[in-house]
């Protein structure tokens, strides 16, 4: 408990020390935004009696102020208005945090999302990430909550290690949080940006993993992951642009059929699970007027063990700086009791309309 | 007499000697330092060791604008970038390069992307010509000829990439004589490709330094684009060597 208190007031006093030694930043800069949205999502030929039409309504404000380098206080919500079979309204607070800088220390308190896996699609290593839905990775709904902790990071040249303590009290009820504590070292060599982490979830496993990313020549990057918890979890992904911009990203993940890692829809039963993620995309579809606007992308997730899958579309359009429109379809495709196929529905087509100030 | 052929021949041999000599040393003296110049040239956008820079880029299709950018560019020495997205439609990207690596933040994924040398060559101006002024670092020069560009007398350098990362592989760059001011650039691809072309047009004082102002570029594919690039409120800024670290999520 000493140490706890003892950390923020070292930090503190490191702070004001060297505020005294370096030339004055400036002082006080502040970021904020606001978008609106609505998406309106319509389903076909769902296996049970429901609405057919679920229409959400969001707004989400983000505000952040930093005051010489040292002190940042964020935080981006969602309030979010649905409806469907009756009509809801929810408050996702996504990010609440405030962070003191001193030195190479960054200390963190409050609700925060870390991204510490290398997968696009999937990841067994973000074990402190928001959750990855291969179906929807960009999270195009912005409704990802963090998880709240206390974090400290050191961050020296290229190296950087960061200690987190993660409590699960305030988590969404549903969730299978559990408190976690887990430390990263990070480090850049010779392109390789690689991370060694480690942990312990409480009254669960612990765990211990790789990751990397690395760039080779001048249009291919190589991520991948292993993880050790309870047995072996692997991803290995690559991503491949052309001189046309066209971007294709491929992941082949394999989890074990743990309870961390298994999926809603598969058997404790089952064996090790083996997916597949491919896309292809384009933003600025052509370098031309009336075309520049207009990015589009298509996805396939599989299961290779069951074979079913879930194919994605993805076309957007920018109407000036401000407004933008856009498309999202899925065809879930298997057998009902398979991974991707057990969707109650054939096909979503959602659209939607994005204000962004 | 032979003796006097052999003091004349003598004489001749030397006289030829250090005739030769002085020509080169003249030569030598007359050619300009190409690194010297070059250093000088990125002095102009790189006013500071450790400095903040606006950027605004304005697109024009047949001479209508067409698209508008705004950036906060943050520069730590001469390998160390960190650009914020500041137009609402990108708000909350951020990109950050150190020498060759570079990674975008984007607020709808679900980690730091890594990007390949071929997509920083995407848009009008590239994420390379935002991030990556300091041509001493990335290219090695060789003096060419001197010319004209309009009435001013210029300096042509050849910059040749010193390695795979840089932008372009090739840039013949025009120098201002009197004082390396950059003038006029082309950019070729490693396929030999003239693939864009700058003029840096207008340079004002920002904080006590001649700073460049305005420049555009024009793609030299689509000859009815072009970019104009206005850089404002350079400063020096003391910036944390955190602010430059790839694993950072926590992006302001």
């Amino acid at each position: 408990m000493h140490i706890v208190i003892a950390i923020p007031l070292l930090l503190a006093s490191a702070a004001l020390a060297s505020a005294q030694d370096a030339p004055a930043p400036q002082d006080l800069e502040t970021r904020f935004t606001v978008a609106v949205l609505d998406d309106a999502t319509s389903y076909g030929a769902l296996r049970e009696p429901l609405p057919t039409v679920l229409n959400r309504v969001l707004v989400e404000p983000a505000f952040s102020t930093r005051y010489q380098q040292r002190l940042t206080f964020s935080t981006s919500l969602v309030g979010e208005t649905q409806t469907y079979s009756d009509t809801a309204t929810r408050l996702h607070v996504k990010e609440l945090y405030t962070g003191l800088s001193a030195g190479d220390f960054d200390l963190t308190v409050g609700r925060k999302m870390l991204r510490w896996g290398s997968g696009y699609a999937f990841t067994a290593a973000g074990v402190l990430d928001p959750p990855r839905n291969p179906t929807d990775p960009g999270d195009r709904l912005s409704v990802n909550e963090g998880r709240d902790m206390v974090k400290l990071d050191w961050v020296h040249g290229p190296h950087a290690i960061t200690a987190a303590w993660s409590s699960a009290e305030l988590a969404t009820a549903g969730t299978q949080l559990r408190d976690t504590t887990a430390i990263r070292y990070n480090v850049l060599v010779h392109g390789f940006d690689t991370s060694l982490i480690a942990g312990d979830d409480r009254g669960g496993d612990a765990f211990g993993g790789i990751t990397f990313t690395r760039v080779l020549g001048q249009a291919w990057e190589l991520h991948g992951e292993g993880v050790w918890r309870q047995q072996a979890a692997a991803l290995f992904g690559a991503k491949c642009t052309l001189r046309s911009g066209l971007t294709f990203v491929g992941e082949f993940y394999t989890p074990p059929n743990t309870t961390y890692f298994r999926g809603t829809a598969i058997a404790p039963t089952a064996s090790r699970q083996h997916y597949g993620y491919f896309s292809a995309s384009k933003s600025r579809l052509r370098e031309l007027p009336g075309w520049k606007q207009w990015d589009a992308s298509g996805a396939i997730v599989t299961n290779f063990n069951d074979h079913s899958f879930t194919g994605i579309a993805d076309v957007s359009r920018w109407f000036g700086s401000h407004v933008s429109a856009y498309t999202h379809l899925e065809f879930p495709h298997g057998a009902s009791t398979s991974d991707y196929g057990s969707a109650p529905y054939t096909t979503a087509a959602s659209v939607g309309v994005r204000f962004q100030l | 007499m032979s003796s006097v052929n052999t003091i004349l021949r003598s004489f001749l041999l030397l006289f030829t000697l250090a005739l030769v000599l002085t020509c080169a040393l003249v030569c030598r003296a007359a050619t300009p330092d190409a690194e010297a110049l070059l250093k000088h040239s990125d002095t102009y956008r790189n006013g500071w060791p450790s400095y903040v820079v606006d950027v605004k880029i304005t697109s024009y299709e047949a001479g209508k604008s067409d698209e508008q950018h705004l950036y906060q560019v943050s520069q730590k020495g001469t390998d160390r970038t960190y650009v914020e997205f500041m137009t609402p439609r990108e708000k909350g990207r951020h990109l950050l390069m150190l020498t060759d690596d570079m990674w975008i933040y984007l607020p709808d994924t679900s980690r730091p992307v890594r990007i390949t040398p071929l997509e920083r060559l995407s848009g009008d101006a590239s994420n390379g010509d935002v991030a990556r002024t300091n041509y001493a670092v990335d290219y090695a020069p060789a003096f060419m000829r001197t010319e004209k560009v309009g009435t001013t007398d210029c300096v042509v350098l050849e910059l040749t990439a010193k390695r795979k990362g840089a932008t372009y592989q090739r840039i013949l760059y025009w120098l201002r004589a009197d004082d390396a001011r950059p003038v006029r650039a082309e950019f070729y691809l490693t396929s030999g490709k003239h693939i864009k072309s700058a003029t840096f047009d207008e340079y004002t004082p920002m904080n006590g330094r001649p700073q460049l102002r305005r420049m555009t570029l024009y793609d030299e594919i689509r000859h009815n684009s072009r970019s104009v690039l206005e850089y404002a409120n350079a400063a020096p800024r003391a910036l944390p060597d955190k602010l430059f670290y790839q694993g950072r999520a926590d992006r302001f």
